[in-house]
């Protein structure tokens, strides 16, 4: 690569798309998307169902049209894309090693990088389903590509292992082209995913949502035949003798998704052992200088337009580091997660500016209070583990607190379950 | 159909079949493999933690049994073995541990039988100097006695370098071809196969978990087999420094196999939870993994639930129980002869080239004629892998062939370039290809790569899409075309 990059992207998914757009706006010169997939847009494609936008753009969107209107954007501001390229390395200096087929092995040196990798979905062998080892196991994601980017079909039975949203949708999916889907099994007691998915995805269709269930063992030698699904305890142990066969082909996982940091770590980007994504602060800088990160890779959010937000504000800052080779980090105040509240990012905040901060409860409930130190609190009728609870706090309210050092945020929740 | 006439039928493509195989294409003599699969090494072979042992890591070690005698041949070939077929085989040397001060003496008598055999000196480490070499130990270990022969192959890696070598050098292999019957003739076996009628002078019985069944068609079945079950799992990359050798437990009841073993590729595996089973059910159990890993966080408590990314099961056959563990059969039956049955349970992997050379021995003593095979040619290169290559060799072979250079597999980067190689030399299935270059076997086991590395098999093979499978048979990946439930009127729902 020839020319300076002043920003590079890691990813071209609805973060990278949306970091890239933003960095150009911010005055970044040369921004260049590096991509591993052979078109832009991640996930998306492929999420054909709507639910997109309605935040960002005001308008109930499908995932591809969603799609089109970043790359639009990014096309219209004179963002530059690589695809079937592949970032293998990524150093504690921002220097990025990346290959493909057409550019052959590249070194990058650009004034900045925003990580933008996105996350990928639990296997069978990191949820340690005991059984056969067939064919007709596969993560929801995976199915989804099939049905809706190949025009493949993986089986016409099935068990959806995890509510989560991709597993919901695809339960949906795949009974309007005429398979039967048994039944969503989810081991907590609420589902994983998004409320309007499991009326729109599983009620409406009719489709068994097993809470407090999980699957026990795999069965089939060369095909799945079936699945032994059982109920679990308080421990989410099965309950001896709850077990019962259902029948399928294939077994879809929908059971959590990781934020996918191998590069991040290859920096030496510090990560935050709950949300799996790097520990940043307001700007999104991660702990390694000049390296920001935006969207799933810091943390797995439900709604896209969420993750557009998140990485154009990455984006904006790796244009401001890039023009002056610095940016001064907003990490005066660390943001702990206190009672019932799993995790807060960003991790770091200046104490002193506006800041969105993005968080998930521990446990469901109703009526609750979230408080941020003495700072504020709002009231909210149900909180959820699967819907992420966003809160604006004003600069003005925080310099008047006078926050120092530490910020803890806490649930209390006054309903039950 | 014409029967196919060979000299040598190797039944089972397992690495003892491939070692046999490659060992006789030395020499100019008609040699067919048969194996059912659909490709080689997925019997025993394929669920192994590819130790390279000789036996001195086990009490029931004793200079008198066949296997340690097998394993004393094999030992020094292995590694020049490796070598000539392009194999990673990699010293990583043992701890064999205790956990209890009262199994100290047991260790002291195997370091003195390991001296008195000449085998080399194997040093005690404590409980504070084993930690210095190997940090993440439990404090419940009080010490180790260092073996710094110990290595570690990849089984599948070995079995498909050696029987490509034996067919690069003129060994016929007929896979998906499965014995159903044998009849023993005064001059030659008739053995009827899925594929037709083979008839061969010599049959050498190398059917992994099924070579009792085997035998028993032609009665040759002078020994019991007794399959055990055994549990391993796989850990993330990112625990690769938690071992650096392979570190074990002495076992404190008979039965116990505890361990916690480098891979090749860096990866470290865990188990061997051993369970009496009826023998073909691969299936892991709640109850086996719960229990292995229970007994590795044992030997290093920072191995957690979290980093398992795989697990599985396969089966050692044991023979004669009450003298020990690891028996092994490689001999010609005492009631059927030129039938020659071969089994071994335990270090299978680590005894093969020596059993190899022990089959070669039995077949010549019986009058088979060894002529040297002119066209023999020891050597055989791997397949790249770019993500082992240096900046310059990456460069070099991006250069050559573009494919290099589109990653396929981000967890294990692997290429487009390196998969295509795979095919060309026979994988034919996801598995095939998975086992050969590695996609799909990292931290996100295929979500990402597993479309693409379908496409790229149906486009190499010139077929549809929904003819690609896992491992062959029914294992379709993706058997329907969208729409075609809906035209089938298919589906209930
Ligand atoms: C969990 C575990 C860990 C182990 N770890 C080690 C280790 O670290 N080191 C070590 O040295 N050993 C180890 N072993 C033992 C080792 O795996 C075996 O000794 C070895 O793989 C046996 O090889 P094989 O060729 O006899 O059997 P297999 O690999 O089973 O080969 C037999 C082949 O015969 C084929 N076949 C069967 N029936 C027919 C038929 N009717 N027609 C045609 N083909 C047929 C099968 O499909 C198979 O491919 C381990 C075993 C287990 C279970």
């Amino acid at each position: 690569m020839a020319s300076r990059v002043d920003v590079a992207v890691i990813g071209a998914g609805p973060a990278g798309l949306a970091a890239a757009v933003a960095a150009r706006e911010r005055g970044a010169e040369r921004v260049v998307i590096i991509e591993r997939a052979e078109q832009l847009g991640g996930l998306l494609p492929q999420c054909i169902h709507n639910g997109f936008g309605l935040l960002y753009f005001k308008r109930d969107m499908t995932g591809p049209e969603y799609e089109k209107a970043f790359i639009d954007m990014a096309r219209s501001r004179g963002v530059e894309a690589m695809l079937e390229a592949m970032v293998i390395d990524l150093d504690a200096e921002r220097g990025i090693t990346a290959v493909s087929r057409r550019h052959g092995y590249m070194k990058i040196k650009p004034g900045s990088v925003v990580l933008a990798m996105g996350c990928r979905e639990r296997a069978r062998g990191a949820l340690g389903i005991p059984g056969t080892r067939p064919a007709g196991v596969m993560t929801a994601g995976t199915c989804q590509r099939f049905v809706n980017i190949e025009g493949y079909m993986p089986g016409s039975r099935y068990v959806i292992l995890g509510s989560g949203d991709i597993g919901m949708i695809m339960a949906r999916r795949l009974t309007l082209e005429g398979a039967k889907v048994e039944a969503v099994v989810e081991i907590m007691p609420w589902p994983g995913g998004l409320i309007r998915n499991e009326v729109q995805c599983l009620h409406d269709f009719g489709i068994p949502l097993l809470l407090e269930h999980t699957v026990t063992f795999i069965h089939g030698e060369e095909r799945v035949e079936g699945v032994t699904v059982a109920k679990v305890d308080a421990e989410r142990r099965p309950v001896p003798g709850s077990d019962r066969f259902l029948p399928c082909d294939c077994l879809l996982l929908s059971a959590g998704l990781i934020p996918e940091n191998e590069l991040s770590c290859r920096a030496g980007v510090e990560i935050d052992p709950v949300t799996g994504g790097p520990v940043v602060d307001q700007n999104r800088q991660t702990s390694v200088p000049g390296v920001f990160a935006g969207g799933n890779v810091v943390q797995v959010h439900d709604l896209v337009d969420w993750v557009s937000w998140e990485a154009e504000a990455a984006g904006r800052s790796a244009a401001a580091y890039a023009d002056k080779g610095r940016l001064k980090r907003a990490d005066g105040v660390r943001v702990l997660p206190g009672k019932n509240i799993r995790y807060v990012v960003p991790q770091f905040i200046s104490g002193k500016d506006d800041v969105t901060l993005h968080m998930r409860v521990t446990r469901p409930g109703l009526k609750a209070t979230v408080k941020v130190g003495g700072v504020m609190w709002k009231r909210y009728r149900t909180v959820r583990p699967s819907e992420m609870v966003i809160l604006e706090v004003k600069g003005q309210a925080l310099r008047e607190a006078g926050v120092k050092g530490e910020l803890a945020v806490d649930c209390e929740i006054r309903g039950g379950d | 159909m014409s029967a196919l006439e060979t000299e040598v039928l190797i039944v089972g493509a397992g690495v003892l079949g491939a070692a046999t195989a490659r060992e006789l294409s030395r020499y100019k003599v008609d040699v067919t493999v048969v194996e059912k699969n659909v490709d080689v090494g997925w019997g025993i072979t394929k669920a192994n933690v590819g130790v390279v042992c000789q036996g001195r890591d086990t009490l029931e070690f004793r200079p008198e049994y066949h296997r340690t005698r097998l394993l004393w041949r094999a030992l020094p070939l292995m590694e020049p073995l490796c070598r000539e077929l392009d194999v990673p085989f990699k010293r990583v040397g043992a701890y064999l541990m205790i956990r209890d001060q009262v199994l100290k003496e047991k260790l002291d008598k195997l370091a003195r039988r390991t001296e008195s055999l000449g085998l080399g000196s194997d040093r005690y480490y404590p409980y504070p100097e084993l930690k210095e070499r190997e940090p993440f130990i439990s404090p419940e270990i009080k010490g180790g006695l260092h073996d710094p022969e110990i290595a570690v192959v990849h089984p599948v890696y070995l079995t498909q370098a050696l029987m490509e070598n034996a067919v690069a050098n003129g060994v016929r292999l007929m896979l998906e071809t499965e014995v159903e019957g044998i009849e023993a003739g005064h001059t030659e076996f008739r053995v009827r196969t899925s594929r037709g009628e083979i008839r061969a002078r010599y049959v050498i019985n190398a059917a992994g978990e099924w070579v009792d069944r085997i035998a028993a068609m032609v009665n040759a079945d002078d020994f019991v087999l007794f399959p055990i079950k055994g549990y391993v799992g796989v850990l993330d990359r990112n625990c690769a420094e938690l071992a650096g050798s392979l570190l074990a437990v002495l076992p404190e009841e008979p039965g116990d196999m505890n361990i916690v073993v480098p891979t090749v590729e860096g990866n470290l595996l865990f188990g061997i939870q051993l369970q009496i089973n009826r023998r073909h059910d691969r299936s892991t159990t709640d109850r086996m993994a719960r229990k292995a890993l229970e007994n590795a966080r044992r030997i290093i408590p920072e191995i957690s639930e979290k980093d398992i990314i795989n697990s599985f099961c396969g089966y050692l056959m044991f023979r004669n129980f009450e003298i020990g563990w690891h028996e092994c059969e490689v001999a010609m039956s005492a009631r059927v002869p030129r039938f020659i049955n071969m089994t071994i349970g335990y270090p299978g992997v680590s005894a093969s080239p020596g059993a190899a050379l022990e089959v070669v021995e039995i077949l010549e003593k019986d009058g088979l004629k060894l002529v040297p095979n002119p066209r023999f040619n020891p050597y055989r290169k791997d397949i790249p892998d770019f993500s082992m290559l240096s900046e310059k060799e990456r460069k070099a072979l991006i250069k050559k062939d573009p494919r290099y250079g589109h990653i396929v597999c981000r967890c294990e980067t692997v290429t487009e370039g390196e998969i295509v190689e795979a095919i060309r030399r026979g994988a034919t299935t996801l598995d095939g290809v998975k086992f050969r270059v590695r996609p799909g076997t990292g931290r996100c086991q295929g979500g990402f790569c597993g479309p693409r590395v379908a496409r790229i098999l149906a486009r190499e093979l010139g077929i549809p899409l929904t003819e690609v499978t896992k491992a062959g048979g029914a294992s379709r990946q993706v058997p329907l075309r969208t729409k075609q439930l809906l035209e089938e009127g298919g589906g209930d729902g």
